[in-house]
């Protein structure tokens, strides 16, 4: 039983940490390498404005995320704009822009671990025998409760299908009236509040440190590969399959062999299935 | 008027005097240390204070006596890296063999942190006949043993902190007995980082436990470094019944451990044989309080407020004066110490050449922060015990209302081990 409980807590962490990941790249097929500062970034603002401004905790995460939106929104509008389109181009200033954050806020003193955010809600529950403490059954249902949200964003919102339009087909988004640059500049920024949303629902599990940046990045980038890029419900069913195979991984062939779950579910999609599993930006090539 | 005048006179002619040796200390070439720390964790930058903490003190008092000289010492940190994950040990090397031929530093004081990268920087500094005193990090018994193996090659290399074969055999094994007196437990469960200080140290005590009357539930579970959930192993802990849990881990993630430990209400007892997030003064407030009873060694004492010797608090009032905070990590005390010693070296040496050095570093006979140091003449490694008065004692404390108390070893405690309130003490 504990494996399907923390198979699926696991699972939807992967999912959080990587909707913001295939949001941005779904839209404006940009890869965002500065994901996972952003993600770190949220976490440390949130800290700072509850303990060193003295702002409540709601009020901080709230300004947390407003600020690490508008950095989302700023860097494609300062940085990304200017070489959109060209993909090596893109991943190199993305990341670099967030090695720039991450290190900058180690080298500013964010390094040791002893710094955390609050849990929504403290202690734990026996859960069908297995002990579960509250924030992880938080985690899931804020997970759930996302995926829901956006899928109503999506598809009930004017905003939404243009977004959803942009991620179909740009061109013909734009020969509708869509602005192409400006859906770019929102999905970065709320690309950038999900990861924001995952770092303050993730982080009082834990502690706040720069290595959790790369970390999530490599996730993201690993769930996204293998559900196919840009696909929302590629990027659900491969957190599902990843986190279920690192927590089966754990609990029969070692807790040190987890790591290397992700990294094999990228080589093996990249060899058998290129686009990933509902990816369709190669699914032609792969046919011919 | 005339007597002001003379008595202005006399306070600047003494002020001079008094000054005189700090100045022509100060003037003189200085001696460089080159220091190669993991900066950015626990393990480097508590090393780095404590040597510029001794530098600052060594020098306000005049510098080293080389000879007919005074020198004051210059420290050269650098940044190793050997602590992040996936950072090759080539990067280490690169980093000390930057300190030898760029820095051109005679002596080297810190790490490499990493017992890898340590034991592959070996080599690296005998070559260049650089004196080495190892401070922190590496506990890989491997270390001294290489020395013992090839006395000549390695002669310049020191280590004065602790190593994971005592801190097994001579403090973990004795204060889990204590545990298992006063409270009747017998059931450990080892969870150990993917390193090779605590795969050996976990293996060792996977082996010993059993024939000192403990139940070792399985295998150590091993974690890969910057881990982030632990609660597989933690539900499996508390499903075996385990009644203490070792952890043996050098990553700030090891908090998050505790965490879920404390919200999973495991009713096992969770002792830190090396736990870097439970050291730091700070890990109260990171823990909301949710390591309590964690107990955590610190390899040497005077990384936790203890009377060990007349210097000890010494050391930790002068520390918490300039950082503002108590001693963090467990290669606090030693890499304070470590630059005290180098300094009584060369003073005895009466000259820098590494050979001479060498020999007088192997006749040392200090009391220092954490006991007596003097290093085997066989292998260069610091001679432990559990009476400062012999050698140098290690420190096992315990998290209690906020404060850090020391249980372990006898000599030194300040308090009593206490167990979780959902732990029940068995008949």
């Amino acid at each position: 039983m504990e494996i399907i409980i923390y198979g699926i807590i696991n699972s939807v962490t992967l999912a959080l940490m990587a909707l913001g990941f295939t949001l941005v790249y779904g839209v404006s097929r940009l890869p965002n390498f500065a994901h996972g500062a952003l993600y770190v970034l949220t976490g440390y603002v949130a800290w700072m404005l509850m303990y060193r401004v003295g702002l409540y905790y709601p009020i901080a995460m709230v300004l947390s995320l407003i600020i690490t939106g508008l950095v989302g929104a700023a860097m494609y509008q300062f940085v990304l704009v200017r070489i959109r389109g060209m993909a090596i181009s893109e991943i190199i200033a993305s990341y670099a822009i967030g090695l720039a954050i991450l290190e900058g806020l180690r080298w500013g003193g964010l390094k040791g671990g002893t710094i955390t955010l609050p849990p929504f809600v403290d202690g734990s529950i026996e859960l069908i025998g297995v002990s579960v403490d509250y924030q992880r059954l938080i985690v899931v249902l804020i997970g759930v409760l996302l995926v829901g949200l956006l899928w109503l964003f999506v598809n009930r919102t004017k905003l939404g299908l243009a977004l959803k339009g942009m991620a179909q087909d740009e061109r013909a988004a734009m020969t509708l009236g869509i602005d192409s640059d400006y859906m770019a500049v929102v999905a970065m920024a709320l690309g950038s509040v999900l990861a924001g949303i995952a770092a303050l629902v993730l982080f009082p599990l834990g502690s706040i440190v720069v290595e959790s940046g790369y970390n999530v990045l490599i996730m993201a980038v690993a769930v996204c590969i293998v559900g196919g890029l840009g696909s929302w419900n590629g990027a659900i069913l491969a957190a599902f399959i990843i986190g279920f195979a690192q927590i089966l991984t754990q609990v029969y062939l070692g807790a040190h062999y987890q790591v290397v779950v992700a990294l094999v579910a990228i080589i093996v999609t990249l060899i058998s299935r290129p686009s990933g599993l509902f990816g369709r930006q190669k699914e032609l090539e792969e046919r011919v | 008027m005339k007597c002001k005048r003379k008595l202005v006179s006399m306070i600047s002619v003494l002020l001079v005097l008094l000054l005189f040796p700090t100045f022509s200390a100060l003037a003189a070439e200085p001696i460089l240390i080159g220091s190669p720390l993991a900066t950015a964790f626990l393990y480097g930058w508590d090393a780095e204070k404590a040597i510029k903490l001794a530098v600052e003190e060594i020098n306000a008092a005049g510098g080293v006596k080389v000879g007919d000289e005074k020198r004051p010492f210059k420290v050269e940190v650098i940044d190793t890296r050997d602590l992040e994950p996936g950072v090759p040990v080539s990067e280490a090397l690169l980093a000390v063999e930057k300190l030898i031929i760029e820095k051109k530093v005679p002596f080297l004081v810190g790490g490499p942190v990493r017992s890898e990268a340590a034991l592959a920087a070996m080599p690296l500094i005998a070559k260049h006949k650089v004196v080495s005193i190892l401070t922190t990090g590496a506990l890989s018994p491997k270390y001294h043993e290489m020395v013992e193996q090839n006395p000549d090659k390695f002669k310049y290399l020191f280590r004065i902190s602790g190593e994971a074969k005592w801190m097994v055999v001579g403090e973990l094994i004795p204060c889990l007995q204590q545990i298992q007196k006063d409270f009747n437990l017998n059931r450990l469960f080892i969870m150990v980082q993917d390193v090779a200080h605590a795969r050996n140290g976990g293996g060792i005590l996977a082996k010993v436990m059993p024939t000192k009357g403990w139940t070792v539930l399985g295998d150590p579970v091993v974690f890969p470094t910057g881990a982030t959930d632990f609660s597989m192993a933690l539900l499996k802990a508390k499903k075996e019944n385990a009644e203490v849990i070792i952890i043996w881990m050098d990553m700030p993630e090891s908090a998050i451990l505790l965490r879920q430990w404390h919200d999973m209400k495991v009713p096992a007892l969770p002792f830190g044989t090396i736990i870097a997030a439970a050291e730091q003064p700070g890990f109260w407030k990171a823990t909301d309080g949710k390591g309590e009873y964690c107990l955590a060694n610190v390899v040497n004492a005077g990384n936790a407020p203890s009377k060990a010797t007349p210097w000890t608090m010494k050391f930790v009032d002068a520390y918490e004066k300039k950082y503002g905070l108590e001693p963090e990590g467990y290669g606090t005390s030693s890499s304070y110490m470590a630059v005290y010693v180098l300094k009584d070296a060369i003073e005895r040496a009466g000259s820098l050449d590494p050979d001479k050095v060498v020999d007088a570093l192997k006749k040392t006979d200090l009391m220092g922060v954490y006991g007596r140091i003097r290093f085997n003449p066989k292998n260069n490694q610091v001679i432990p015990s559990l009476d400062p008065e012999e050698g140098a004692v290690g420190t096992v404390f315990q998290w209690q209302a906020g404060k850090r108390v020391v249980v372990f070893p006898p000599k030194i405690a300040t308090g009593e081990i206490l167990l979780p309130p959902w732990m029940k003490k068995k008949e």
